[in-house]
């Protein structure tokens, strides 16, 4: 009984590794420019067949692969922003909402043109598969994805609210009037979490596709979720997205082990209308107030 | 201005405007028209479905365009709602045999009843969080819908839908749906001027103002849902007896974003837009079917063009087409001359008109308000003052119902609103302007009065018809010196005439109390001294006042009483000379030596 | 007017950008045309794409041996999207072409429910490679399925597992679409029939990113053997190494999907030694041999039955037309039900009266990522 239950637990955290992975761009962007980009998956899915392209078709090293995607991604990063979001910062985030989905719809398929529809192999970091700890069967691109989401909100943390630049962007998200004034160039900050959600997002792709393959729907399905978990941890904040992350992975494993497993991706929905009408501002989130 | 005569006819009045089925002959006509072509022209069976689904999903845009268009309130779950009337005309007419009908006019009220009850979760959300819930309600549709085989067939899907007996061909029955597309598309396209449209709109332009001119805000958003809900299962429904198949795939999250697209594509607020929005998005995959040699490359194109169109059309294709027409348009008519305002404020309880005691607002630790009373005579000016961060605003916030005071109680002409809404405060008699001015910047200054004069329990506008309002409206706007400007929108106001604009809108609605919260906020000199001309000229008409305001000479000269407050607590109260003068009230502006 | 002109501009551009429609302008009426419906984009443009392969190696012979009643084949192509809506679209805009003799629909089940009530109206020939056995038995008799219906692949998995195998402790494996339902329905009413009612029948829902809790399920019920219906390779690919990753070793025997080439390289390892029931195996006829080697020539991998339908139904629909020598639907019809004995690649076709041309299935076994053929369980009821 015990046995079955760490190994749901591994698992859930696992997954939940990999939406809080996702989300942590999501929230970044949401920060900066009060958008939801529902292209954010999409950057996932073209950073694995980046890695793909470079480390098997080209045959290159795969540290060396890896550093070209994140840099193929930053490069995305710079056109997302001036092609999509910066264009549309003034509107109401109807439009640029529409205007990511259609984002999202063009990336996929620019992909699928160039690339094909058939779904595509990529070796995990390590050479061993996993390891046996006791009754619980580790996986070791779960145990890495574990390891590096760690090691990214120890970073984020650092980067935040340790230097000057991560200052600078925080202050931009919270006001960008003020932040103007202050001297702060608003729509380099704006460039610069642009870009650094894209190589998130990129990095997540490339963590999680030795696991789900790398497809072009790899995206799509994975960021619903991730979205619904910035809400459950709090829209606007970071450890939010990576507590609503990690919480969802577990409660849908559990959920679907013993309640039902064709409805897993039902309680993740649930819970967030939970949250919704219950505690909108999720676990972390702050009440935002409007003025008369 | 010429002088006020109860005897004066309302001259030169527009000539009485026809009656309304016959204003919209053409309209009618024209559907008739179309009726007939989609009936009887041949189609190949191809054309035949492409305008079966476009006019199926053209209705399904309409309830959008009211929910987002018109009340500006995020839908994404319309797909499931589609799913409602498509699933109840499915298993109604193959698993229970009732006819077509009874199954359609089902599977409408199944959708309103499930449209309304999302609609309920905005009493506590909006923006954002409201997308996710309906994106979560979506979800956990269709995965009943794949899941639940014993009621939907599971993903097998429903075969062999019924059609009504009456239209058993594919070419009647596609006349028929355009005939439910016009009449859904004529309603659709009225309801921006009828009462609820008129509230609906005032809800997305602007959710306070909307609250404190009487509109119900909630009640409003819930109809836009159940309505956009009710627009969505009808359309379902006549696309099952259309193409006689459904399955859970084809009412999933991305059926949602396609219903979306299409209504930003045409331009949300009106059913023209949406109708051109539908037709191109299912079109235009057709016309590109030769690009479909190349998987991927015909979306990627789409895509593409989703982001230009909304980038460069940010009204959708009809937006930008009918702000083009405008300009070539002739100016604004000139509204008809109107009668004097008439101000009748109740007269029930006695000399006090506002009465408070003990009010206090706490949030968190900081005590905004700290037990305060307050007691406004009948008739005249009462000026509520205090330096910065006395609590001023939150006394009126509190007051007109924008925040629950902590303790306290609030007694309007005899009546007790201290847990009153922002709207019945003020069906009860009360009226408030805001320091940033709060008008409905989509409307006319006209359209913004009749709002105010709109309000439960006004008993000057006569039955209350369209043609009641309107004069109210006028009277209200002529009053202020904007009468011949009544049809001109918001933006070509200045600063000054939208502050006289939104007091207009708060004296059609002939309330008891009228709250000021800074008027004279950003007026120059000249405006500030026609605004206390204003304030006398309403004060002669016996409406109480109760004005906050930082300018003392304004203040000195209308107010007759002065409370005044400091860090939330009232330091002095008195005849207006006296106040000024009181050494407590001096040191909390100047500051002791 | 908008016809005309619509027409008139998709002309134009195809033309530039399209040479085989180029081509088929200047053959026009000189061709036999048949229509195909295949999922050029959407999640199952892969397929799509060697479905059309397998079609057009087909028709190549076909008119390399002097084509049919005198004139060469043609097949024109219209993408369904892998939507509903999209195959009645594609469908209705190839009905509307009155040249098309005869059309080959889809391989997954709701699209051709879905195309059903149109292809009734129109009255032609489909051949469709749908597995939902209501489809040959919902009155439309214009449907014949040149692959074998899911009450054969339950059967065939069962009576393999029980007899062969003669393993009785099942657990059952399904994905939740229609598809995975029916075929976990059929292979647990064929269980039960053999007196092995299934311990557990778990269905899961498609693009699971994770099946821990499905694995764990399975170890639980004290299964010896595991029944199984999958729809995407990916699903079967992240199983597949969560079940070996978790220890869980007993015998695999699964739908089809188990044996294509995509599933063979996402899941690597993890299916060696599991069985399939294939339509498709290479080794298991004459005519499934020569297939291969076809196929293998021309595109430089195996082929699987994605493709091995469609080259069975041009060939079936074609020799259906030259037999009745017409082109007349009522004769075609007639022609294919009184097919018997025709060698194909799926295996020998003997058309019934529900238009159902094949009633067994193959079963293969997957030897260190070689798909070895191991029988042909066929029925005769």
């Amino acid at each position: 009984m015990m046995d079955i239950v760490l190994q749901l637990l591994f698992t859930g955290i696992g997954i939940g590794a990999v939406y809080a992975l996702v989300a942590l761009g999501f929230v970044l962007i949401f920060r900066a420019t009060n958008v939801v980009n529902f292209a954010q998956g999409e950057f996932s899915m073209v950073a694995a067949y980046l890695m793909v392209v470079f480390s098997v078709d080209l045959g290159w090293p795969y540290w060396l692969s890896f550093l070209l995607a994140l840099g193929g991604m930053a490069l995305l990063g710079v056109i997302f922003n001036l092609g999509v979001y910066y264009p549309l910062r003034h509107r109401t985030f109807l439009p640029v909402i529409i205007a990511t989905i259609g984002a999202s719809i063009l990336m996929a398929n620019s992909v699928l043109a160039i690339y094909g529809p058939q779904p595509q192999v990529l070796q995990g970091w390590f050479d061993t598969p996993g390891l046996q700890l006791g009754p619980v069967y580790l996986d070791s691109q779960y145990l890495l994805i574990i390891a590096v989401t760690i090691a990214l909100v120890i970073f984020n943390y650092w980067f935040f609210e340790r230097t000057m630049l991560g200052k600078k962007l925080q202050a931009t998200s919270q006001d960008k009037e003020m932040a103007s004034l202050l001297g702060i160039s608003v729509s380099t900050m704006i460039m610069i979490t642009f870009i650094y959600s894209a190589v998130l997002g990129g990095l997540a792709g490339i963590l999680v596709a030795p696991v789900l393959f790398v497809s072009i729907q790899m995206g799509s399905t994975i960021a619903l979720k991730a979205f619904a978990a910035t809400i459950i941890g709090g829209f606007g904040d970071v450890a939010g997205a990576i507590i609503g992350g990690l919480a969802l992975g577990v409660i849908e494993t559990f959920g679907a082990a013993y309640i039902s497993v064709p409805y897993k991706d039902g309680f993740a929905f649930l819970v967030l209308i939970f949250f919704l009408v219950f505690r909108p501002q999720g676990i972390f989130g702050e009440r935002v107030a409007e003025k008369a | 201005m010429s002088a006020p005569s109860d005897n004066m006819p309302i001259a030169s009045a527009a000539a009485r405007p026809k009656p309304l089925l016959l204003r919209h002959l053409p309209y009618f006509v024209g559907a008739a028209i179309l009726v007939a072509l989609s009936a009887s022209m041949q189609f190949d069976g191809y054309i035949l479905n492409i305008l079966l689904q476009a006019t199926t999903f053209a209705i399904a845009v309409f309830g959008l365009s009211v929910v987002l268009g018109l009340c500006g309130q995020i839908n994404l779950a319309q797909a499931a709602f589609f799913g409602f009337g498509a699933y109840a005309v499915g298993i109604g007419t193959t698993d229970l045999h009732l006819s077509y009908w009874l199954c359609l006019a089902g599977g409408c009220v199944i959708a309103l009843a499930a449209g309304a009850f999302l609609g309920m979760s905005t009493l506590r959300l909006g923006g954002h969080y409201l997308a996710m819930v309906t994106i979560s309600f979506q979800q956990i549709v269709t995965l009943v819908m794949i899941n639940d085989i014993a009621l939907t067939h599971g993903p097998d899907g429903v075969s062999n839908i019924g059609r009504p007996a009456l239209f058993p061909t594919s070419q009647g029955y596609l006349g028929f749906c355009v005939a439910m597309l016009a009449i859904v598309g004529y309603l659709v396209w009225h309801l921006p001027d009828t009462r609820l449209g008129r509230a609906m709109r005032a809800v997305r332009d602007n959710e306070l103002a909307a609250g404190v001119n009487g509109i119900d805000i909630f009640r409003t958003k819930v109809y836009a849902f159940a309505l956009c809900a009710a627009l969505g299962g009808l359309a379902g429904g006549l696309f099952a007896g259309g193409f006689a198949y459904v399955s859970p795939d084809q009412f999933s999250f991305a059926e949602s974003i396609v219903f979306l697209t299409m209504s930003l594509l045409g331009g949300v607020a009106s059913p023209i837009g949406s109708a051109i929005g539908t037709g191109l998005l299912i079109l235009i995959p057709e016309w590109l079917r030769f690009l479909k040699s190349i998987p991927g490359l015909y979306l990627a194109i789409y895509g593409l063009f989703v982001i230009l169109i909304i980038r460069f059309m940010p009204d959708g294709i009809w937006g930008f087409v009918s702000a083009g027409l405008a300009r070539l348009r002739a100016k604004a008519k000139t509204p008809p001359a109107a009668a004097t305002l008439q101000l009748k404020p109740a007269t029930v309880g006695g000399d006090i008109v506002l009465e408070v005691t003990g009010l206090a607002k706490y949030f968190g630790g900081l005590k905004a308000v700290d037990g305060v009373d307050i007691q406004v005579k009948r008739g005249g000016v009462h000026a509520l003052i205090g330096p910065n961060g006395s609590g001023k605003t939150t006394t009126l916030n509190v007051l007109s119902g924008l925040y629950k005071a902590t303790s306290g109680r609030i007694v309007l002409d005899g009546t007790d609103i201290t847990n009153m809404p922002p709207h019945l405060r003020t069906a009860a008699g009360l009226g408030r302007t805001f320091q940033n001015i709060r008008l409905f910047r989509s409307m006319t200054a006209l359209e913004n009065v009749e709002i105010g004069a709109e309000r439960p329990g006004n008993t000057l506008i006569k039955q209350g018809g369209d043609a009641a309002l309107t004069e109210r409206a006028m009277e209200a706007l002529t009053f202020v010196g904007l009468g011949s400007r009544a049809n001109e929108l918001i933006s070509s106001f200045s600063y000054g005439h939208q502050r006289l604009i939104e007091i207009a809108r708060a004296l059609a609605a002939n309330p008891t109390l009228l709250l000021l919260d800074e008027p004279a906020a950003g007026l120059n000199s000249t405006e500030k001294l026609e605004l206390h001309e204003l304030l006398k000229r309403i004060a002669a008409q016996g409406l109480t006042i109760l004005i906050i305001d930082h300018d003392m000479t304004l203040v000195s000269e209308a107010a007759q009483h002065i409370t005044v407050l400091n860090f939330g607590r009232r330091i002095a109260d008195g005849e207006s000379m006296a106040v000024l003068r009181h050494p407590d009230v001096v040191s909390a502006y100047l500051g002791t030596e | 007017m908008k016809l005309t002109r619509r027409d008139f501009t998709a002309g134009i551009v195809a033309g530039i950008l399209a040479p085989h429609i180029i081509s088929s302008a200047r053959a026009q009426g000189a061709t036999l045309k048949i229509g195909m419906c295949a999922p050029v984009t959407g999640p199952a443009a892969e397929s799509g794409g060697y479905a059309v392969k397998g079609a057009k190696l087909a028709l190549d012979a076909v008119n390399k041996a002097g084509g049919v009643m005198g004139k060469q084949l043609e097949l024109i192509v219209e993408d369904d999207q892998t939507t509903n809506p999209g195959i009645v679209l594609a469908f209705s805009k190839l009905a509307a072409n009155p040249d098309i003799v005869g059309f080959l629909g889809s391989i997954r089940s709701t699209q051709v429910h879905a195309m059903a009530p149109d292809v009734l109206k129109l009255g032609k020939p489909v051949m469709i490679g749908g597995t939902d056995p209501n489809l040959t038995h919902m009155g439309n008799q214009w449907l014949f399925r040149c692959r074998p219906n899911d009450s054969y692949s339950g059967r065939v998995i069962a009576e393999f597992g029980v007899n062969t195998l003669g393993k009785k402790k099942w657990a059952v494996l399904h994905s939740t679409d229609a598809f995975g339902t029916a075929g976990g329905k059929a292979l647990t009413e064929a269980l039960t029939k053999l007196g092995s009612a299934p311990t557990l029948d778990q269905g899961y829902a498609n693009q699971s990113q994770d099946f821990t809790p499905v694995v764990l399920a399975i170890k639980q019920s004290g299964a010896d053997i595991l029944g199984s219906y999958f729809t995407f390779e990916n699903d079967l690919g992240i199983f597949g190494r969560q079940l070996r990753q978790l220890g869980v070793n007993i015998p695999w025997v699964g739908s089809p999907s188990i044996t294509n080439i995509t599933a063979l390289k996402l899941a690597g390892p993890a299916l060696y030694g599991t069985y399939g029931v294939a339509d498709y195996a290479e080794d298991s006829s004459d005519g499934s041999k020569a297939f291969g080697k076809i196929y293998r020539d021309a595109v430089k991998v195996a082929p699987d039955n994605q493709s091995s339908w469609t080259f069975d139904a041009i060939n079936v629909l074609s020799g259906a037309i030259k037999t009745a020598n017409s082109t007349d639907p009522g004769k075609i019809r007639e022609a294919i039900l009184a097919t018997k004995k025709f060698p194909g690649a799926e295996g020998e076709y003997n058309f019934d009266q529900n238009g159902d041309g094949l009633h067994g299935y193959n079963v293969v076994k997957n030897d260190k990522g070689n798909i070895v053929f191991d029988k042909h369980i066929e029925f005769n009821d």
